[in-house]
C-alpha cells in the first residue's frame, strides 16, 4: 500500500502524499507524545515527513515505510533532547520546574488507572520506553523494533519483558 | 500479578491487542485467556497503555503537514517546464533547421560531381586560376583532386572509397608530434678554394 502511494507520488500524484501523511502521522505522534509530552509533536511530526519527503529517492523497500519513518523521528527526537538538555545546562533548570512540567502533563489523564499507568511507563528508562511504546501502542514487531532503536531484536524483547515487569511492579506497590 | 510461564504466549498479546494476528493465532489466544488469569491482566493492561498513548496524543493537522511537503517530482517538472513563447521559440528552431537541410540537399544535388571543377579550394595547391575574359564569370578552377601530398580538396563526400582509403594511410605516417632532437647535418665552409665539408 505504502510503496503503491510513493509510486504514484513519485509520478506526480500530491494526493498521495496526503494519504502517506494520513496514514501514518497519528502514529508518529503517539510515539513523540510517549516520549515528551505534547508539546512540539506536530513540529516534529512534520519535521518527519518533510525529512522523509525529501530522501525519498533513497527509501529502500528493504523496511517498511512506516518503520522507515519511525527511525527518522527517533533521530529527531534524539537531536531535539540533545538540544534541550544543553539549553537546560545553559540556563541551569531547577528541579522544581521539571515537577510542575510533569504534574501538568499527569493532569491531562483524567482516568484514575490510566494515570497510574502512564506513570509507570514515566519510569522506565529512554530505551525501555521506546521499546515498549513501539511494541505496544504500535504493535511493531521486535524486527521493526530494533531497526527504529538501533538495536538487536533479541534485546528488543528483553527490554520490552524487563519494562513490562517494571510497569506491573510499579502498579502493584503505588 | 504473577507472569504467565508460556513466554511464546505472552509475545503475541501486543498484536493479538492490536488485531493483526492471523485468525488461528487469534483463536488460540482467545482459548488461553480463557483459563489464564495473568493473561487477562496483561491484556487488559496492554490496552489501558494504548488508551494512554491515544489519551495523550493530539490530532494531526494532515493539510498542515502536507502543505510542508515537497512537491511531487513530475508536478515539479510541469511547474518549472519553459513556458509558452519558449516552445514556440524551439518550433521556430525547429522549422529554420528543416529548410535549412533543404537548402543543403539541393545544392548538394546540383553541385559538379567529382569530375568536375572542385567545389573547395584546395591549400596546398596552386593558386586559383580566375577567367580570363571579364564577361567569363569568376569561375575558382582547381584541380579535383590533389596529386601530392594530402589533401582535402573537393570535400570528403566526394572522394571514392580507395580515395578515402589513401587518405587515411596519409594521415596514419603523419607525425603529429615532431622529434625533439635536431636532424644530423653536415657543416659546410665556404672558402675561396671552394666549399669544405668539416
Amino acid at each position: 500500500m505504502d510503496l503503491a502511494l510513493i509510486a504514484r507520488w513519485k509520478g506526480g500524484d500530491q494526493r498521495a502524499a496526503t494519504e502517506l501523511v494520513q496514514r501514518h502521522a497519528q502514529s508518529l505522534a503517539r510515539f513523540a507524545a510517549s516520549h515528551g509530552g505534547s508539546d512540539g509533536v506536530d513540529e516534529l511530526v512534520q519535521d518527519t515527513f518533510v525529512r522523509a519527503f525529501n530522501s525519498l529517492e533513497s527509501f529502500r523497500a528493504d523496511s517498511s515505510l512506516r518503520t522507515w519513518l519511525f527511525t527518522i523521528l527517533k533521530r529527531l527526537m534524539l537531536d531535539r533532547q540533545r538540544a534541550e538538555r544543553r539549553q537546560r545546562n545553559q540556563v541551569e533548570l531547577d528541579e522544581g520546574h521539571a515537577v510542575q512540567e510533569f504534574d501538568a502533563l499527569d493532569g491531562m489523564v483524567a482516568d484514575e488507572t490510566m494515570g497510574r499507568v502512564h506513570r509507570a511507563m514515566e519510569r522506565l528508562s529512554p530505551l525501555q520506553k521506546s521499546v515498549f511504546t513501539l511494541r505496544v501502542t504500535e504493535g511493531m514487531a521486535y524486527a521493526d523494533i530494533a531497526r527504529v532503536v538501533e538495536s538487536t531484536e533479541g534485546a528488543c524483547r528483553v527490554h520490552y519483558h524487563n519494562a513490562m515487569r517494571a510497569i506491573k511492579e510499579y502498579l502493584r506497590d503505588d | 500479578m504473577t507472569d504467565c510461564p508460556d513466554g511464546l504466549m505472552r509475545d503475541q498479546l501486543p498484536e493479538y491487542v492490536h488485531g493483526t494476528l492471523a485468525a488461528a493465532e487469534a483463536a488460540r489466544v482467545d482459548g488461553h485467556l480463557e483459563v489464564c488469569a495473568a493473561c487477562r491482566e496483561e491484556v487488559a493492561l496492554l490496552q489501558t497503555v494504548r488508551a494512554v498513548a491515544a489519551h495523550r496524543t493530539p490530532a494531526m493537522d494532515v493539510a498542515a503537514i502536507v502543505a510542508a511537503l515537497p512537491a511531487a517530482p513530475v508536478a515539479i517538472r510541469v511547474m518549472t517546464s519553459r513556458p509558452r513563447w519558449t516552445a514556440v521559440r524551439s518550433w521556430q528552431y525547429a522549422a529554420a533547421a528543416v529548410l535549412l537541410l533543404a537548402v543543403s540537399s539541393t545544392t548538394l544535388w546540383r553541385a559538379p560531381r567529382a569530375d568536375g571543377p572542385a567545389r573547395l579550394a584546395d591549400s596546398t595547391q596552386a593558386p586559383a586560376r580566375v577567367g580570363a575574359s571579364s564577361d567569363t564569370p569568376a569561375v575558382v578552377a582547381v584541380p579535383a583532386r590533389a596529386t601530392s601530398g594530402m589533401s582535402f580538396g573537393g570535400g570528403l563526400s566526394d572522394l571514392s572509397l580507395d580515395d578515402l582509403q589513401a587518405l587515411l594511410i596519409q594521415m596514419d605516417s603523419v607525425k603529429a608530434v615532431p622529434s625533439s632532437d635536431p636532424a644530423p647535418m653536415t657543416p659546410v665552409i665556404a672558402t675561396t678554394e671552394g666549399e669544405k665539408s668539416l
